[in-house]
This record gives C-alpha cells, sequence and structure tokens, in this order.
C-alpha cells in the first residue's frame, strides 16, 4: 500500500483513523500557474529493491506497484521469491508523467525524443517490471478501467485460482499524478484533487484471515451517468456489512476520498484495503468496499473475517 | 453476481465463432479484407493524420474511413464526439453483431476488448491545448474523458443496448489475442453463453514518435522474415469477434465460422522490448495452446506469425516456431500479415484472428509480402504468395511489449 500518506498500510490506517487529508503538494503547469495533487512521500528510507536493473529507467508508477506488491507478499525490503504467481495489473491513467514528457520532447524535436521514455509509456510497463521483479513468468494482464477496476480485477484473480490457472495471484492498482491529471480532474471538479499511490492484495486459493465473500455485478454508466440506483442495488445485492468504505459516493459513510483524493485506479485498492484492514484489525466480521468509478462502472466487494484473533497468522494471506 | 461465479456447465465449454468484423488499411469488412488478404496486398501510404515531416519514417497503413457510421443507437452527439480508434470499433463491431443475427438490449453480454491506446488522439489534442492555452477549457472534459477506452466501450455498448461486464485489456501488442483468449475462456470455462470481444487501435502522433525514436519503423518496405528486414510499419484497425457456446449457436441455428480451440498465455521477463532470443515465453503459449486444442504441430495448417519485421521479432519467433515444432518445422505453412497491413499494435492480435477465420472458411493462405531472402533462423517455409489450400487449425501468435505473449489455435467447422 502506497498512498499520499505514505509508504505502506499503517500510514494509509493513521490517516483514515485521523479522517484529515494530508497537505498537498504544487504541479507547476507550463504557463507555471500552480495545480495542488495529493502526491506520495518520499519514503523514509530507499527501498533496496530499487536497484533492481529493471527499475532504473523505470517511471514512479512502476515503483509505486513494486513497493505494493513487496508489502502484500510479506516482502518487507526484500523482494520475495514467486515464481508462479499471477499478476492482475489495474490502472486509469498510467504512465502519464513519462507521456507527457514524451510526446512533449516528440512535439519539440522528433528526432530527439528519447527511447528510453516511449517503452515506459505503455500501459503494462509497471506489470511488465514487477513480473521481472518478483521473478514470475506466469499470466501477466492489465487492466485499464476506472476506480472500480480493481474489484473487477479481484473477480479476474478468483476466476484464475477458481480454474486452476495459478495458486496465489496479486492484484495490483499502481497510479502516478502528474499536471495533466491535476487539469484533468480539474476540469470535472473544483473540489477533487488528483492523488497518486498504489495497493495489492494477494489472493490465495487457502483459508485466510480474510475471505472475499461477493463482487457485485457491474453497473455501467448509462448515457454518460450512473443510475442513482445503481448503488443500492449493489448494497442489496451484496447483504448487510458491519463496516462500509467507499470512494465516489457523495456523502457516504467510510468515504475515503475526501482524505486521500482521487487514485484512478489505486482509489478503488485503497477502498478495498480500508475494508480489509478493518477486520485484521478486528472491527467488525463483515466490511464492504463500494466504489463508484468515475466514467466506467460501479462496484461493491464484501470480505469477511473468517479467523478469529488468536487464529491471525503472522502473515495474513491478504493484505496490502 | 461477478463473484462466486456461477458457471453453467462443469466441463469445458466448445466455443463457436459466429460473427466478424475487420477493418484495416485493406478496406472495411469481411470481403474487402479477405480479397486483401488473400491476394497479399500492401495498403501503406503517406500518413496523412498528424505530422510527420520531421520523422525518419513517413508511411503507415492508414485506414479510410467511411463517411457514415452504421446505423446503431447512438445519437449524432455521441456520434461526432467520438474518436478514430472507436468509429472503428463501432465498424467492425457492427459488422460481427449483425453477421451473428444477436439481438438489441442485451442485459448481460460481457465486452472484453484490447487495445494499447484508446482515443489517443484526443488526449494528445487536450494536452496541446492544456499546453499552448491553458486558460481555454472549451472541449477539454470531453477530451479527457474520450480518449479513456472506457469510453469506447461504453459507446459501443450503447451503440447496440447491451449491458454487462467490461473489461479493457493493454497488455500492448498481444492485446487483442489476450482479449480473444479470455472471452474464450469466459464461454469455456462455463462463466457466459456469449462474449463479445476483440481489439482496436488507431494511429497516433505519440505512438508513431515512439517507434520512431526506438528506430523500430522501417526505413525501406516491412518485409517480416527476411534476411534483410530492418523494422516494422504501423497501421490501425480493429476486429471483433462475436464468440458463443456451440450449444448456444446450435440452439439458435446460428452459421459457425470457426471455433476457438485453444489460448496460450505466459510472461516473457527477458527486456521491456526484447524478446528472449530463444522465444522461451512464446515456446509456452504455442504449446499451452495447443495442448488445449488437443493437437500437434503437424496439425497445424497455417501459422499466422506475430512476425513484426524487427530483426529481433523475427529471429526469436523462429526460434521458438522451430523448437515447437520440432520434426514437423519444416511442414509447417507460416507468413506474417503485418507485411500488407502493418503492426496494429493493440488491435493485431484480433484482426489476424479474424483474417485467420476469414481463411479457413475460404481455405486459403494468406502470404507474407515483401521476402525476398528468408532469414536462416526460419527452418519452415514462408508463404510468398496466393495459394488455395485445405487445412484444419491455424495458429495465431502475438508478442508484445513487456513481454505479454499469447497464442490462440482456431479450428474450421464444416
Amino acid at each position: 500500500m502506497v498512498s499520499p500518506a505514505g509508504w505502506g498500510l499503517a500510514s494509509f490506517r493513521g490517516q483514515l483513523e485521523q479522517g484529515q487529508a494530508p497537505s498537498t503538494s504544487n504541479f507547476q503547469r507550463p504557463d507555471r500557474t500552480e495545480l495542488p495533487v495529493f502526491r506520495v512521500p518520499t519514503p523514509p528510507a530507499r527501498p533496496a529493491w530499487l536497484a533492481q536493473p529493471r527499475l532504473r529507467r523505470s517511471s514512479p508508477i512502476s515503483h509505486l506497484a513494486v513497493a505494493a506488491a513487496v508489502e502484500a507478499l510479506g516482502g518487507g525490503d526484500r523482494v520475495p521469491e514467486t515464481p508462479g504467481l499471477a499478476l492482475v495489473v489495474c490502472v486509469q491513467g498510467g504512465s502519464v508523467q513519462y507521456s507527457r514528457r514524451f510526446f512533449a520532447e516528440a512535439l519539440a524535436d522528433p528526432s530527439t525524443a528519447s527511447p528510453l521514455l516511449f517503452p515506459e509509456t505503455v500501459f503494462n510497463a509497471p506489470a511488465s517490471h514487477l513480473g521481472a521483479v518478483l521473478g514470475t513468468s506466469a499470466r501477466n494482464s492489465t487492466y485499464v478501467s476506472d476506480q472500480a477496476g480493481f474489484l473487477a480485477g479481484l473477480a479476474m484473480a478468483a476466476d484464475w485460482l477458481e480454474r486452476g490457472l495459478a495458486d496465489a495471484t496479486l492484484v495490483v492498482a499502481c497510479e502516478e499524478a502528474d499536471w495533466t491529471t491535476a487539469e484533468a480532474s480539474r476540469l470535472f471538479s473544483r473540489r477533487s484533487r488528483a492523488s497518486e499511490g498504489a495497493a495489492a492484495v494477494l489472493l490465495r486459493r487457502e483459508i485466510g484471515p480474510v475471505e472475499l465473500e461477493g463482487i457485485s455485478s457491474p453497473r455501467p454508466f448509462v448515457q454518460g451517468r450512473l443510475p442513482t440506483e445503481a448503488l443500492t442495488a449493489i448494497r442489496r445485492e451484496l447483504g448487510p456489512a458491519e463496516t462500509v468504505f467507499s470512494h465516489g459516493v457523495r456523502g457516504a459513510a467510510g468515504a475515503i476520498d475526501p482524505v486521500f483524493g482521487d487514485g484512478l485506479a489505486a482509489a478503488g485498492g485503497w477502498t478495498c484495503i480500508a475494508a480489509i484492514d478493518a477486520l485484521l484489525q478486528f472491527r467488525g466480521k463483515s466490511a464492504m468496499a463500494l466504489v463508484a468509478g468515475s466514467n466506467l462502472q460501479a462496484l461493491g466487494v464484501r470480505f469477511s473475517r473468517v479467523h478469529t484473533a488468536g487464529e491471525l497468522p503472522l502473515q495474513p494471506p491478504a493484505n496490502g | 453476481m461477478l463473484f462466486p461465479f456461477q458457471r453453467h456447465a462443469r466441463s469445458p465449454v466448445r466455443v463457436a465463432v459466429t460473427g466478424v468484423g475487420i477493418v484495416t488499411a485493406l478496406g472495411t469488412g469481411w470481403i474487402a479484407n479477405a480479397e486483401g488478404f488473400r491476394t497479399g496486398r500492401t495498403a501503406f501510404r503517406p500518413v496523412q493524420g498528424f505530422d510527420v515531416s520531421r520523422q525518419r519514417t513517413r508511411m503507415a497503413a492508414e485506414v479510410d474511413l467511411p463517411d457514415r457510421l452504421p446505423a446503431t443507437r447512438l445519437g449524432a452527439r455521441q456520434e461526432s464526439r467520438m474518436d478514430r480508434a472507436g468509429r472503428m470499433l463501432l465498424i467492425a463491431a457492427a459488422e460481427a453483431w449483425h453477421q451473428a443475427d444477436w439481438p438489441a438490449g442485451m442485459e448481460d453480454l460481457p465486452v472484453v476488448l484490447g487495445t494499447t491506446s484508446g482515443g489517443m488522439a484526443l488526449g494528445e489534442e487536450f494536452f496541446r491545448r492544456s499546453s499552448r492555452t491553458p486558460a481555454g477549457r472549451r472541449g477539454q472534459a470531453t477530451r479527457v474523458t474520450h480518449y479513456q477506452p472506457q469510453r469506447q466501450v461504453l459507446d459501443l455498448m450503447a451503440a447496440f443496448d447491451f449491458r454487462g461486464p467490461s473489461s479493457i485489456i493493454a497488455n500492448a501488442c498481444a492485446s487483442g489475442s489476450n482479449a480473444i483468449g479470455e472471452a474464450f475462456e469466459r464461454i469455456r470455462s462455463g462463466l457466459s453463453h456469449r462474449v463479445l470481444t476483440g481489439g482496436y487501435d488507431a494511429l497516433s502522433q505519440l505512438v508513431f514518435a515512439g517507434f520512431d525514436s526506438l528506430q523500430a519503423l522501417s526505413p525501406t518496405t516491412c518485409r517480416p522474415f527476411d534476411a534483410r528486414r530492418d523494422g516494422l510499419a504501423l497501421g490501425e484497425g480493429a476486429a471483433v469477434l462475436a464468440l458463443e457456446s456451440f450449444e448456444h449457436a446450435k440452439a439458435r441455428g446460428a452459421t459457425i465460422l470457426a471455433e476457438v480451440a485453444g489460448y496460450g498465455a505466459a510472461t516473457d521477463r527477458h527486456h521491456l522490448t526484447q524478446p528472449h532470443p530463444a522465444g522461451d515465453a512464446a515456446l509456452t503459449t504455442m504449446s499451452e495452446a495447443c495442448l488445449q486444442a488437443g493437437i500437434g504441430p503437424s496439425e497445424v495448417g497455417y501459422l499466422n506469425a506475430h512476425g513484426t519485421g524487427t530483426p529481433l521479432n523475427d529471429s526469436a519467433e523462429a526460434a521458438a516456431i522451430h523448437r515447437w515444432a520440432g520434426e514437423s518445422v519444416g511442414q509447417l505453412r507460416v507468413s506474417s500479415t503485418k507485411g500488407c497491413v502493418g503492426h496494429l499494435l493493440g488491435a493485431a492480435g484480433a484482426v489476424e484472428a479474424a483474417v485467420c477465420v476469414l481463411a479457413l472458411r475460404e481455405q486459403w493462405l494468406p502470404p507474407g509480402v515483401g521476402v525476398a531472402t528468408p532469414d536462416p533462423a526460419c527452418h519452415f517455409p514462408l508463404l510468398s504468395g496466393p495459394a488455395s489450400a485445405e487445412f484444419e487449425h491455424v495458429l495465431s501468435n502475438s508478442f508484445g511489449f513487456g513481454g505479454a505473449n499469447a497464442s490462440l489455435v482456431l479450428r474450421r467447422v464444416r
């Protein structure tokens, strides 16, 4: 888990409990006006895995993805060996910093546009780096969606597990902020703040402390709008939950976007991890994440706690 | 509910192709593309859509879009906001939809699409305007929403009034094959009776400049597997397949055009842009797809290679084909259709799968073009001219940046 609150689940949890947004940073536009953004702070210590050759030229989005993945796998500062681990990576904006830089270079003078930047602009660059760092050649797919894409990614991972295509699947969402995303966000809401970060949840077929109980049917946008009854229908479909976290649902309890801003695909991951973490912290036996994406669909997911306090493994199979 | 899964079958379900739509620089629709690919016609010209005057190379296979979109439920305002990529996707989808004879208003039809750049041209315009005239916001919100692939999916759903789960796969140049593979797996595993799937990508300045910066674009002509090949050529297009279970297709009396019989996917960890020289992941995907289809290399009547025309891709793929086919390698019939329409990136796998359906259905072999001297790494015959043949299975390869590798097996259905 990487968020504007910092690197790791503990900082996210602390910020969420405070209920206050972290301070913003400013991105400067070409005309030198500034756009406020929730950025991920510099890590307290440089992670050792950043020295991996595949990450030397990669964009921040790949670093954030690897950081979240390593934490979810229980790796700490070292990268755990995970051959056979399947990867589902969810993005919405993707590698916007390198895309913006490369296109600006190409417009200025194509003959000097950097060939080092262009490959990093591809949507699946973070997934590729992640697979290389984790040493897995198993299935590795990148999905472009909105904030609710992470929940669809969980369903995809569960399908792969159920069909025996992998023993474990890591679902990752990652985004990096840029003045272009901040500008885009501002077009839709003056109050909206673009943010960045990553989230990762490991799904395994075995019993763990938290179980994925259900993912709702998707409620797609119709005529550019999400029907208001969609979220009610999702709640009804999933059944009651003691704790609810949400993103993109105006006025809802447990809303994380006022604290963390709009982290695009990562926001869906943060919402799910907030629900999972509530269960790991023994705050109820069931928790729901409700995510209304900005331009494709709304989805909900319900998790339940399987183990009691005394049975909680030291390395929980599902965390962020 | 998306999960837990409600599968309607316990054993693997056979998957039929009942509709195909295709748009390439060779033309729009089955007939134009069948004629073009069967005869090995090339469709490159100087790029007209954006400024390439300062690029190393200036050619690509651009699509001439028809003046009017097919009649759907989209209004004139919605159509006017669609970008080039979305228009190609809609045209291909309409052809597949009508050929499959599916009804409008399907409540739970999943759609699985592959793309690398969605409506990138709109994103580029957003950037230009934001950079040059920061205060001018007119149309910028529309550009932001319509450049994202989600918009093209929503437009497609609105056009035919269907709803259901949607997936947009962006595994670089394997995206289209991965999309068809995932759609195939949904039906095969009993999750859905029908899925609309395919891939699409339009040429864009950023991507053109990107490949040019890598010096991956051919300054001469795209000649996959030729010993003197010097790069790829870019193209654009879309292909959509209507997939459904055999049981479902037969029950409604649909014409089954072909069967999707196998799918393999793996990741090449060697490098972000370069394949493993021996094609390890490609070997895995070809083997997996054929194993699932229950066939060996000797039963593959035509192999549609990824064959980009870059020195590294073609030699790695040739090595992988040799390792996979073993003693049968000399009997294979191989070509890359990228010599005709260029590399369609996220659409490539879908368009090539569509070409394979056309070829299987009409029993012709798509020739490669431009091969004067085959690369010595090619231990297989390269198709170099129009030919008819009787064959039952096709294997189609797609490999992409980031090491995304996918293979599909298609089977003839009489």
